[in-house]
């Protein structure tokens, strides 16, 4: 179960990085479609249909479907300024603590992220460019990481409860 | 209650939650519900998921993972084994000698990367050794090491810019021409110091071990000009307006790659790691900058932010007056708090007061990017001592006292751009809107 979890994480992680690289490759594909319409104008069309859309739905993609992952790495910033000189009983304590805040706050923004998909497919939303996309599409990729992100929080706290030590790790600045 | 009451309510979850070492963005998120439910009236499930899913998809904040994309790219070619070397000969004829590799250094690295603990950890690796091999004192190549590589967050393309530009609706190519000008200021006020403390004290600094002719200078840095050329085009192409911000970031992302592949030393696993890199840090800003926005849409709901800035143009404060106790303010706050929960925080809270004494946005970004670059130096949460002290295993104090003098001369930064607000609006002004 675990292992199937964390395969999961990094196949959801390694789609975020591939996301990323499709954004690159579309606003690069347009750059390439702007020099052409400078030097001669007519050969190719001038734009990619909606690009801005599809790269900020490429990037909500990426960034919710990289939550589960980066905090399996230890990638989200918390400060232990306070908890790391704690001894190491009270350490796992608030670890615990931590661990369930997160769970019950996140959960709470998966069922109301869940519920915004449904209400977008329920009236039909579509998004206001020139290709109009049907918002439920990315809005349940976002749902999905973020129910994700919630599975991953609580295998967190399982292993704390098998470690009975705190296992919390901490990043450095970017 | 009242609104004081309520806000120091607000105050006291936050740096609870904080304290206690729930991630940032959770904190955020948590104090917002809280503001949401006790003290308005609005729904505050709909308006949580509606924030998440409205600020995640902007075509500004897609520059984020790009820019951090392109330094992950740079950082595991061979240019940072390049830079001692590549910048070593010029710099030997001047006051203070190799030190100066330090600063310019990082400058160079940190217009790639945008992170300052990266561009610590980078020159560092390679300075650190070197000087001290030369004899250079222990104190001047840890304070310009600690000092040059905030720059990081300041020279264009900054994350930090991208991340204020976002929660606060300005416009990020402005911010990136904005913060040029007070970036070559500080690296001037950096070198100077190195040298006056060279001519001071003459002894401090070992001699010259070797000359170079032009051409040796050039061979040894010509791994070095095609990177110089690579941030000269990103910036270039957004000071000429020829692209957006996002559009210049995936160029930059294209011509790394080009730029790391032809410099050898570059595989496909470097390339996976770099973007798995870029998509975990990446992921980690936009959760913080998700919580902020939802921290800001509450607050506004709540009405304090409105009702702060009210209360301090009732106070008649000058603006000297309120930047020196903001200052302050930032400084404490930087002391326990990375640089970007230190800006979104501020941005949720504090951006209505700003604007209501009528400072400038943009100039406003600049001053508290200096200012979050000073919280990088000081102790207990500076990140620039813990890499440096990573590195060196030096005692953290120590690492602090060596970059308190940059501490002092960053602060100088701050005064000066507020005495002349034309080094960071000028530039922006000149392009029009």
């Amino acid at each position: 179960m675990g292992r199937l979890l964390k395969k999961i994480y990094d196949i959801c992680g390694a789609i975020s990085g591939g996301l990323i690289l499709c954004i690159c490759v579309l606003i690069s594909g347009q750059i390439v479609l702007n020099a052409f319409g400078r030097l001669s104008p007519g050969t190719l069309p001038s734009t990619i249909p909606s690009y801005a859309d599809f790269s900020g739905f490429m990037l909500a993609g990426a960034t919710f479907l990289a939550l589960a992952h980066t905090l399996r790495a230890g990638g989200h910033i918390r400060v232990n300024l306070v908890t790391s000189r704690l001894p190491k009983r009270a350490q796992f304590f608030m670890e615990g603590f931590v661990l369930i805040v997160a769970a019950v706050v996140i959960g709470y923004a998966a069922w109301f992220v869940g519920s915004l998909v449904l209400e977008s497919v329920h009236y039909g939303d579509v998004s206001n460019g020139i290709v109009p996309v049907a918002l439920w599409i990315p809005q349940s990729v976002a749902a999905f990481g973020i129910t994700l992100l919630l599975v991953a929080i609580l295998h967190t706290f399982v292993e704390l409860i098998q470690a009975g030590e705190p296992i919390l790790s901490t990043p450095d600045e970017v | 209650m009242t609104d004081p009451m309520i806000a120091l309510t607000l105050l006291a979850l936050l740096i609870g939650l904080l304290a206690a070492g729930v991630w940032v963005a959770v904190s955020l998120t948590i104090v917002g519900l809280t503001g949401l439910v006790l003290f308005s009236n609005a729904p505050s499930g709909l308006v949580l998921a509606s924030t998440l899913w409205g600020h995640s998809h902007s075509w500004p904040l897609t520059a984020l993972p790009l820019f951090i994309l392109m330094g992950e790219i740079l950082l595991r070619s061979r240019m940072s084994d390049d830079m001692f070397t590549g910048l070593a000969p010029w710099l030997s004829r001047a006051p203070g000698r190799l030190l100066h590799v330090n600063v310019f250094g990082c400058s160079i690295f940190a217009a790639v990367s945008g992170s300052s603990a990266a561009t610590a950890a980078t020159i560092g690796r390679m300075s650190i050794p070197e000087l001290t091999k030369r004899g250079y004192p222990e104190s001047l190549i840890i304070g310009t090491l600690a000092g040059s590589a905030t720059l990081g967050l300041l020279i264009p393309p900054s994350i930090i810019l991208i991340v204020y530009g976002v929660a606060t609706e300005q416009s990020i190519a402005r911010l990136f021409i904005a913060g040029i000008l007070p970036a070559v200021m500080l690296v001037t006020l950096f070198a100077g110091y190195v040298a006056v403390r060279a001519w001071m004290n003459p002894d401090l600094i070992p001699p010259m071990d070797q000359t170079y002719s032009f051409k040796e200078k050039l061979r040894a840095s010509r791994r070095l000009v095609p990177v110089a050329l690579l941030i000269g085009c990103v910036i270039g192409s957004i000071y000429g307006g020829l692209a957006s911000p996002t559009d210049a970031a995936a160029l930059g992302v294209v011509l790394a790659t080009i730029l790391a592949w032809s410099s050898g030393a570059f595989s496909w696993s470097l390339f996976g790691a770099a973007v798995m890199s870029a998509t975990r840090t990446s992921c980690m800003i936009a959760l913080i900058l998700l919580g902020a926005a939802f921290l800001s849409v509450s607050m506004g709901f709540t009405g304090l932010p409105r009702n702060l800035a009210s209360w301090i143009s009732s106070l008649d404060l000058s603006v000297t007056a309120l930047l020196v106790a903001l200052t302050i303010f930032f400084i404490i706050l930087g002391c326990f708090l990375d640089g970007i929960s230190v800006i979104v925080l501020t941005t949720s809270i504090i951006m209505p007061m700003v604007t209501a004494v009528g400072i400038d946005p943009i100039w406003f970004g600049i001053y508290l990017v200096i200012v979050v670059e000073m919280s990088q130096i000081t102790p207990p949460v500076g990140f620039n001592l813990f890499v440096i002290q990573g590195l060196t295993g030096i005692d953290i104090l120590r690492i602090a006292k060596a970059a308190f003098p940059f501490f002092l001369l960053l602060l100088l930064g701050v005064v000066l751009i507020s005495i002349f607000p034309k080094i960071v609006t000028f530039l922006p002004g000149l392009i029009g809107n």
